[in-house]
């Protein structure tokens, strides 16, 4: 019986520190992100936490298209961010948006490369090759994530989205789930950001797409008119705006030249990205090629992801 | 021909088959270390997120399987002694939440918190129940309740009840035999199914995945952590991440077997 | 006398009181989503702005998003069916010689091959999905692979066979040991002495013997294979929006194509918002674990976790 109680006693006390630990006054904002930005969003969460200690970031990472139904029911969250304009003027229609300035607040820009795994086996080149048929390409579900919404505009633009269509063998639900699938080579190509594809630079092949058919997507982020605490929402949010924040998102390889010409689809009208591209294209060498020179010339800002995925032969940290 | 007719093929087709299952298996465990590779290994293991997440995994499902221990030993002792109607289809409805996909758990999970205890609760505290670490202890309960109860059951089930109506015919108050008879005889069974409970809410991942969500170092137990990673192209920390789950199931189960105490699901 | 009485009566309470919590948590689970399968008013609005995509609108708006009118479900239903069997029996037909092995041979190292199997119960299903990933993608099984021409992963046969078989094989294969276990050797011993030879005598008196533990182990790893989830969304994705050209002719006359595997469909729709549908598909298979447990405490089966 002695026991009984011990344990019992245990269990009560137990509970009430769990329960103090619960209910304490820190701040803890709910921030809807698609899956794309993981890598950068952990990094700015980081510093903004150590310079406003009172305020708690937690993410609710899904495929961009997932956030529209989550918040349309749960009516909870702070900020926005998916990876698309078009899911978030889907929110601005419904009025979930406090306010939303198309012109600035955009903190970056994807831009659209090809990834094949390494060694290219089908040798893709350009967007064409995608319609050869052999060629297993890996397609976004344009439902549930914004990748998906390009493949279709990249292949129509190009006249060959029925011939690349029956190519198709993963449908996937969020971007990631296509870089996965070209570094386990499941998939000989597909469309992806830059920034997801500098996830896998040593097993993928990056290649550059031609102006014409080069995808430039604004990252739009917005405060959600049900934010518990929109001071530090907005706080949060004009962190990520500002030049340092930019800077963390340049360093996951987003281009963010506050401006891009762009064409009424999004393609990409100048050279504007041309150096980022070749950035990226050395940054995948670099990692794949230990003798490969790593400075400001030949990887830009990539320098630290580069150093990072070089420690290990299997990407990690 | 002697072979056929002697029928001395069957136990060489037997351990034949059992040999070959065993390698395709030790492969299969094995994979994620050809895959990882020792100088990786070495690396992954020694960074401290690998261990905060560990400890994650540890102090959460502890906690939950001390709460299904709670409800599931008395549980598990009712459902083993005593007869009343319609026995099975109630123990079928406790079963439920392990047998059913703990996808399905998950989502059911997503539907009750906007109900009575719980949205009470979320609105007098103003917490999000379900996007925080009390989310992973609730899914990890939901699950490890039934799974102990059945467990304890089993447990129960192989101690005779002779036992107790002779120390009941000495005068014990049932309570008292419970502590006294019961418990002492099902100690090893209650130990080794402890272990189990635990080592099953370590790795339960699945209703988190739809019910809590991803915050790092909060709510990204290990199982669930391996499928973020997976999503992050991080191939290191995912197959580092299976290895250290792989270790622990083998070691909880290898703890299990040391005790001695046997442990039935059905 | 009576004092004896109350405390037999409270004692019962008690225990009573926390088998019926469980009982009640447990159907409130179930049946308090009951609700989710009546289409809301968010549920539309949120189908309105998502209709660019042309979903069926008019039947999703129905109750439980309509589901018995969608080819979609009825392909799962088929394919997830089809499949466990197949895996079932797979499983049986391995499992079977490999548990009378384990339980009547000397095998040497048996306390290690014990432990493999019991703890692939407790391992997470997204490890085992990444372990399948990681075996079938690299090293010989790759070549292997590239010489036939054929990829195991991304694939809806084998694939989903081989992602339900690693969990559901383990888990029969304990019941089986289990059930042959139980059985006295000395039977065996005795007809042998009698002159029959080892596989008939296994036919004749051992397996007759243990075969209520042996349905029981099959029913067993038939739902753990309908439960799989983890495994099938990492080894094969989903399927529902390929275009038709990507599936064979068999699996199309199978009534097989465009579908996925129910419990990754649940979690799909749930995270698409139709919430209903998805609530739908996960009450169908509540109802078959339901159904498929109470047999199982039927048969009174038994089986151990090593």
């Amino acid at each position: 019986m002695k026991t009984v109680k011990y344990v019992l006693f245990f269990v009560i006390a137990f509970c009430f520190t769990l329960s103090s630990q619960a209910f304490g006054g820190e701040k803890a904002l709910l921030f809807h992100a698609g899956l794309g930005q993981r890598g950068a969003l952990n990094e700015v969460k980081e510093i903004f936490e150590k310079k406003n200690p009172e305020i708690k970031v937690n993410f609710s990472y899904k495929g961009s298209g997932y956030f529209i139904a989550d918040i349309t029911r749960s009516k909870q969250g702070d900020l926005f961010m998916p990876g698309e304009e078009f899911y978030l003027m889907q929110a601005v229609e419904r009025g979930f948006l406090t306010s939303y300035n198309p012109e600035t607040d955009i903190p970056a820009h994807f831009v659209t490369v090809i990834i094949t795994p390494a060694g290219n086996p089908k040798n893709i080149k350009c967007i064409e090759d995608f319609a050869k048929p052999g060629v297993r390409v890996g397609l976004g579900n344009p439902k549930s994530c914004a990748v998906g919404i390009w493949h279709q505009k990249t292949f129509e633009k190009a006249g060959i989205w029925d011939k690349v269509k029956k190519n198709a063998t993963l449908s996937a639900k969020c971007i990631p789930e296509l870089g996965n699938a070209a570094q386990h080579r499941a998939i000989d190509g597909s469309i992806v950001w830059g920034t997801t594809a500098v996830l896998y630079l040593r097993d993928v092949d990056i290649i550059p797409i031609e102006h014409q058919y080069r995808g430039i997507i604004r990252l739009p982020v917005g405060v959600l008119k049900f934010a518990r605490y929109k001071e530090e929402a907005q706080q949060l949010m004009d962190y990520i705006l500002s030049d340092e924040g930019r800077a963390i998102f340049h360093k996951h390889a987003y281009a963010i030249n506050s401006v891009i010409p762009v064409d009424k689809d999004g393609f990409c009208l100048d050279g504007t990205t041309d150096k980022d591209m070749e950035y990226l294209v050395n940054a995948a060498k670099a990692v794949k090629d230990e003798s490969f020179p790593v400075n400001k010339d030949t990887v830009g800002a990539l320098i630290e992801e580069v150093e990072r995925q070089r420690k290990t032969v299997r990407a990690g940290d | 021909m002697a072979l056929i007719s002697r029928g001395r093929w069957w136990p060489i087709l037997c351990v034949g088959i059992a040999v070959t299952i065993l390698a395709v298996y030790i492969l299969l465990v094995a994979s994620n270390w050809i895959y990882l590779g020792w100088h990786d290994t070495v690396y992954f293991f020694s960074k401290s997120r690998m261990w905060e997440r560990f400890w994650l995994t540890v102090w959460t499902s502890t906690v939950s399987t001390f709460f299904s221990l709670f409800i599931g030993i008395p549980a598990g002792y009712a459902l083993s002694r005593f007869r009343f109607p319609c026995r099975y289809a109630i123990a079928s409805v406790i079963d439920l939440p392990i047998v059913v996909s703990p996808a399905v758990v998950g989502a059911f999970l997503f539907g009750i918190t906007t109900r009575f205890p719980f949205d009470w609760i979320s609105e007098y505290y103003g917490v999000y129940i379900g996007r925080n670490v009390y989310g992973v202890l609730l899914v990890q309960f939901t699950v490890t309740a039934a799974f102990c109860a059945r467990l304890m059951k089993a447990s129960f089930d192989i101690i005779p009840v002779r036992f107790e109506s002779v120390s009941r015919s000495l005068g014990a108050s049932p309570m008292r035999t419970f502590f006294k008879v019961v418990l002492p005889m099902a100690k090893n069974g209650i130990v080794a199914s402890m272990i189990v409970v635990w080592a099953r809410a370590a790795a339960e991942w699945e209703g988190l995945m739809l019910f809590v969500g991803a915050t790092e170092g909060k709510t990204d137990i290990m199982p669930f952590a391996i499928y973020l990673d997976w999503n992050g192209g991080m191939m290191g920390w995912v197959t580092s991440m299976s290895i250290v789950c792989i270790l622990m199931a083998v070691s909880a189960i290898s703890a299990m077997r040391l005790i001695g105490g046997r442990s039935n699901v059905w | 006398m009576s004092g004896k009485k109350s405390s037999r009566k409270t004692f019962n309470a008690v225990f009573y009181s926390f088998a019926g919590f469980l009982f009640l948590y447990s159907a409130y689970l179930f049946l308090s989503n009951i609700d989710q399968l009546f289409v809301t008013k968010a549920a539309i609005e949120t189908r309105e702005i998502t209709a660019v995509w042309g979903d069926d609108r008019e039947v999703l708006n129905q109750f439980a998003g309509g589901f018995w009118k969608d080819p979609y479900f009825w392909k799962s239903l088929n394919l997830t069916v089809v499949t466990t069997l197949i895996t079932t029996l797979i499983a049986a037909i391995l499992g079977i010689p490999t548990a009378y092995a384990l339980s009547r041979y000397r095998i040497p190292g048996m306390s290690f091959i014990e432990t493999l199997f019991s703890s692939l119960i407790v391992m997470p299903g997204s490890v085992i999905g990444i372990c399948l990933i990681v075996m079938f993608n690299y090293g010989p099984l790759w070549k292997l692979q590239n010489a036939l021409g054929f990829k195991f992963a991304h694939s809806l046969f084998p694939g989903m066979v081989i992602a339900s078989l690693v969990l559901s094989f383990a888990l029969g294969l304990s019941a089986w040991k289990a059930a042959f276990d139980s059985v006295n050797p000395r039977f065996e011993q005795v007809a042998r002495s009698l002159g029959s030879s080892r596989w008939r005598a296994f036919r004749t008196v051992t397996f007759p013997l243990a075969k209520s533990g042996i349905v029981a182990g099959i029913i067993l790893a038939w739902t753990r294979a309908m439960a799989e989830f983890s495994a099938v969304l990492f080894f094969c994705g989903t399927f529902h929006e390929l275009p038709p050209s990507r599936f064979s002719n068999f699996t199309k006359f199978m009534q097989m194509d465009q579908a996925d595997w129910v419990s990754v469909a649940v979690w799909a729709q749930v995270e698409f918002g139709n919430i209903e549908y998805g609530f739908a598909l996960a009450f169908v298979l509540v109802l078959i674990g339901g159904m498929s447990v109470y047999v199982m405490h039927r048969i009174g089966a038994k089986g151990f976790v090593w």
